[in-house]
């Protein structure tokens, strides 16, 4: 039994796959690691059991210059994402075995709708799970505080977006008070979802000192957001007791936590003009109350001029009214008086006629001259014939003279 | 002690109690003047609030907001 040299090992190897796996093939897996190195990118494929955690193969790749000058702007522009680890991809592979470097996957084609299906499963995945747990909209349904001033910041240090958004919030042209602090994570890569459920923790830790919260990711058009679409970070943020505000996603598509979050803004300096928004919306509150207020009170005063201009204008009529009503007050009076004491007059007059009148009925002489006498006794008018007696002595007047007599019955 | 938001809120509705009161005539010319000042005063703090730079948060962490 004579050995074989390892090279010719390999070389034999090497024959029988060329052999058997000539035609390129498809192949559906996950991507573990990239890393790109001059014009070439290298790559690892996986697939993991069932339950997530154990890998059941693996397998190096590499994606040669030339075809990795096609596929990555392809693949970027359609998923609006860089190819990054964690995504689930469709490759089309040349099955290679090099003497020295072994088997590796020679990727010459890519379906990056098979990796944007996936992304949006995996989206589905988490929104379904958080409606579950019917949390999903808990974020959306608080209530912004009013004034919004102290806002908490989550965002990578060095980020341009985070430079971008304190300029433009605290050089704001109406004057507006904001108090911004950074609680920095990282927001690129496997580390996001831990740094920023680290950082929500500090904030959580400071609430009352905080009004809302802010996630912002400045940065180019295409980002690795594979990060942001986890489940823990999203049901951290969906119960996330104050507001939070987020700008992660870019133009085309949000991530779980764009989605879940109280309000989803596309750029940094998008979420600083939000924030820039409310106070002048408050400003503006207030200057319409005190127009209102102002407007209100010269109405007023307006209308109590003209109640007074109108009161004053018909003073001097009320005046003549007035006057010419006393005086007619006062002529009706004087007629009433001179009537009064005319008919007084008259009155008396009539009386004193009907006095003299009667009196002069009354008087004797009348009654002598109609041919009565007037029998007297002792100086007393007789009417009673039976009060004289004989012999009395009687004197009766005439119209002409007097005589005395006796009584003889 | 309120937070600012809260005051912030109050002053803001008084003021909209005396507009109202305002313009459904509720109030006559006496008491025109007293609330017209009271108005200026609570326009005043509610400005102040939203523009003043020292806010609660940073007498607690001792902070200045880079002006």
């Amino acid at each position: 039994m004579t050995p074989i040299s390892l090279y010719e090992l390999n070389l034999q190897v090497r024959s029988v796959l060329e052999g058997t796996l000539s035609e390129p093939v498809w192949i559906q897996a996950e991507l573990s690691s990239v890393s790109i190195r001059g014009p070439h990118c290298y790559v690892e494929f996986v697939q993991k059991a069932e339950n997530g955690n154990t890998f059941i193969a693996k397998a190096k790749g590499q994606i040669w210059g030339n075809k990795w000058a096609l596929i990555r702007p392809y693949f970027e522009q359609t998923t609006g994402q860089p190819l990054s680890p964690g995504m689930q991809v469709m490759v089309q592979v040349e099955v290679t075995f090099h003497e020295i470097y072994g088997y590796a996957l020679n990727v010459i084609d890519i379906n990056p709708t098979y990796t944007l299906g996936d992304i949006a499963r995996r989206r589905q995945e988490i929104l379904r799970q958080l409606e579950e747990e019917g949390v999903i909209n808990l974020n959306k349904e608080l209530e912004l505080p009013v004034p919004v001033q102290r806002i908490a910041v989550i965002s990578s240090e060095g980020a341009a977006g985070w430079g971008d958004f304190q300029n433009q919030l605290l050089n704001n042209e109406y004057g507006l008070a904001f108090t911004v602090k950074l609680f920095p994570a990282i927001m690129q890569g496997e580390r996001v979802e831990q740094t920023i459920i680290a950082a929500l923790n500090q904030i959580v830790a400071e609430q009352d000192c905080w009004d809302v919260v802010v996630i912002i990711r400045g940065g180019g058009a295409t980002s690795d957001l594979t990060g942001f679409d986890t489940l823990a970070l999203a049901e951290n943020v969906a119960q996330f007791p104050l507001p939070v505000i987020t700008g992660i996603g870019h133009e085309r598509d949000d991530t779980v936590l764009d989605i879940i979050s109280h309000t989803r803004v596309k750029t940094p300096t998008a979420a600083a003009e939000f924030l820039i928004h409310l106070g002048v919306d408050q400003l503006m509150r207030i200057d319409n109350l005190k127009a209102q207020i102002t407007d209100g009170a010269q109405n007023l005063l307006h209308q109590e001029r003209l109640r007074m201009e109108r009161l004053m204008g018909r003073i001097p009529t009320l005046w003549e009214l007035f006057k010419t009503n006393r005086q007619v007050k006062l002529d009706n009076l004087f007629m009433e008086i001179r009537n009064g004491v005319r008919t007084l007059l008259d009155r008396q007059q009539h009386r004193m006629e009907l006095i003299t009148t009667q009196l002069h009925a009354a008087s004797p002489e009348r009654i002598y001259r109609l041919g009565y006498s007037v029998v007297r006794k002792n100086g007393k008018a007789v009417r009673d014939a039976s009060t004289l007696q004989d012999d009395d002595l009687v004197e009766i007047t005439l119209e002409q003279g007097i005589v005395n007599a006796k009584i003889q019955k | 002690m309120e937070t600012n938001g809260q005051t912030y809120n109050e002053a803001i509705k008084q003021l909209e109690d005396i507009s109202r009161k305002i313009s459904t005539g509720e109030l006559d010319v006496d008491a025109l003047a007293d609330y017209l000042k009271q108005a200026k005063e609570l326009v005043e703090f509610c400005k102040q609030k939203l523009q003043s730079v020292e806010t609660e948060v940073n007498t607690i962490l001792g902070e200045q907001t880079p002006d």
